[in-house]
């Protein structure tokens, strides 16, 4: 048994997971990792680079990196796919006219080899705006329905507010340990 | 034997009376835990996971991947539901083939990892073609919105455009016209306007999101709190607004002049543009050329009262600070934008 073996090992005894988050530009990925973690959100800047945050959740070790979406970061988002096990992808709901940018780049994420095995967390941001549209409208839009190749979910929720992130942060949870830890 | 050792010595430290008893229930429980131990291991080394090497891997792997083409290429697309059936069999053994290399993935080397992953690659495009060309009318991935669903929903009209095709490319140019107009129909805003004076109350605004979309030549006052602005596609316009509480979205914006307080500035695709700012986090600019920044100035009567509805901090400005995400240079400042020198600001201001 190798080290290399015995640090993989390791990293599974301690149910360690590693989520991407990506999403178009001022879709709220900062925002929902910082209101995930009880943060102050309202001095957040635009992500010139990324955000990593550690934390335990549920007797996980979630490492989540938050990856600026701006048209100039985002062929560096690929920097980041190695050994994921979640994706969520985030989405401003009220941003009508991108819904289409949004969903060729969810799709060609979805054709990444380094990606197959990962979980597919939708979040339908920003539904505390009077424009939102709901998470089914979005779902329609990204054509979730036709995915075959990932697990995935859509889940409606407002960074601002906190609502509805634990609840798809833990389907997310529920999702992966099913297939990585299925073997304890 | 050292286990009994280390009961005796526990058992001594209990001051029991039944110092020849216990220890013998004991050993039994030992004994029980121990069987119980081996028969778990056992029970583990039987599943298939447990056989760490790469030979078995490898012999199960294939096993499962010729059983998944052989689904694959038994399937045609003579009978629908049939294939169908197939497909989604196919389609839930490989996601369990999947599942078996991640598990396996530990005790592989790095080569064999590979190599699976791309058989399993390899499949999952197989599957997919299959799927298109037995399933022709439900072809796998990014399509537009069926017809059905069109009629449920009208409030998703980016994708209505209906030429959307597998590998993502553009719908034509002139639906995108069509279904912009829908879409700013529905949302608080103007678009479409020409040499014109817009305004709107707060009354209007009242926290909404606006859209402000194909403008040239319009003089645009947005009195109130809007939680969110966004400006696309508009020349030779002044805008000004109230105190935005979230974030100002600017795309392909030109030769215009635009006065706002928000907590951040998107700017993108503009060229030629004053912007009066007071921004409490940051502004940034992207694929953007003569760019100019001065401190929001713009006043109306009731901005006090919008300030303290959009919960923006008055004392904090950074117009200063803007981030042009295609000048990452340390030291040396970006070409893109300047700031406006005191004489040459706009002082005053029509309402």
């Amino acid at each position: 048994m190798g080290l290399l073996t015995i640090l993989k090992k390791m990293k599974h005894k301690e149910r360690e997971m590693r989520l991407l988050m990506l999403g178009l530009d001022n879709a709220g990925k900062t925002t929902i990792l910082k209101k995930f973690n009880g943060e102050d959100i309202s001095t957040i800047s635009p992500t010139l680079g990324f955000n990593i945050k550690t934390l335990e959740h549920r007797g996980f070790k979630l490492n989540i990196w938050d990856v600026g979406g701006q048209k100039s970061l985002r062929s560096y988002w690929r920097n980041y796919f190695e050994s994921t096990d979640g994706l969520v992808w985030v989405v401003d709901s009220a941003d009508r006219l991108r819904l289409d940018d949004c969903k060729k780049e969810l799709s060609s994420l979805l054709q990444e080899e380094r990606l197959a095995g990962a979980t597919l967390l939708v979040f339908a941001n920003k539904q505390d705006l009077p424009g939102a549209l709901s998470k089914e409208a979005i779902g329609e839009a990204m054509g979730l329905d036709d995915i075959k190749t990932h697990h995935w979910c859509i889940i409606g929720c407002s960074a601002v507010t906190g609502e509805n992130l634990l609840s798809g942060v833990d389907w997310l949870l529920d999702d992966i340990a099913a297939r990585v830890f299925t073997a304890d | 034997m050292d286990i009994q050792v280390d009961i005796c010595e526990g058992n001594r430290d209990d001051n029991s009376s039944n110092v020849v008893k216990i220890p013998e229930r004991l050993l039994q429980r030992e004994q029980a835990r121990l069987d119980d131990a081996e028969r778990r291991k056992e029970a583990k080394e039987s599943h298939s996971v447990a056989n760490e090497n790469s030979e078995f891997f490898t012999k199960a792997f294939n096993r499962d991947r010729a059983a998944i083409e052989e689904l694959i290429s038994i399937c045609s697309g003579a009978d629908r539901a049939l294939a169908t059936q197939t497909l989604d069999e196919a389609t839930a053994k490989t996601q369990q083939l999947q599942k078996f290399l991640n598990d396996s993935m530990m005790f592989l080397a790095q080569y064999e990892l590979r190599q699976a992953q791309a058989s399993l690659q390899k499949l999952q495009t197989s599957l997919a073609e299959k799927r298109d060309e037995a399933l022709p009318k439900k072809k796998f991935a990014f399509r537009s919105r069926t017809k059905a669903t069109e009629q449920v929903c009208d409030t998703v009209p980016a994708t209505q455009s209906g030429e959307t095709v597998i590998d993502g490319h553009t719908p034509a140019e002139s639906s995108i016209g069509k279904v912009e107009e829908t879409v700013y129909s529905k949302q608080c805003g103007f678009s479409n306007m020409d040499d014109m004076v817009l305004t709107k109350t707060a009354g209007e605004i009242n926290k909404n999101d606006v859209l402000l979309s194909h403008l040239t030549n319009c003089k645009v006052r947005l009195f109130g709190s809007p939680s969110t602005l966004h400006i696309k596609n508009v020349s030779g316009c002044e805008i000004l607004c109230g105190p935005v509480s979230s974030s100002v979205f600017v795309d392909h914006c030109s030769n215009s002049t635009l006065a706002l307080p928000c907590q951040q500035l998107r700017t993108h695709n503009t060229t030629s543009t004053q912007v009066y700012l007071h921004v409490t986090s940051r502004a940034i600019i992207e694929d953007c050329q003569g760019v100019s920044f001065a401190p929001f100035t713009w006043s109306y009567p009731t901005l006090d009262e919008d300030f303290v509805v959009s919960g923006l901090d008055r004392a904090r400005n950074n117009w200063t600070q803007v981030d042009d995400f295609n000048w990452l240079a340390l030291g040396t400042p970006s070409p893109n934008w300047t700031l406006i020198s005191e004489e040459d600001r706009k002082t005053t201001w029509e309402i």
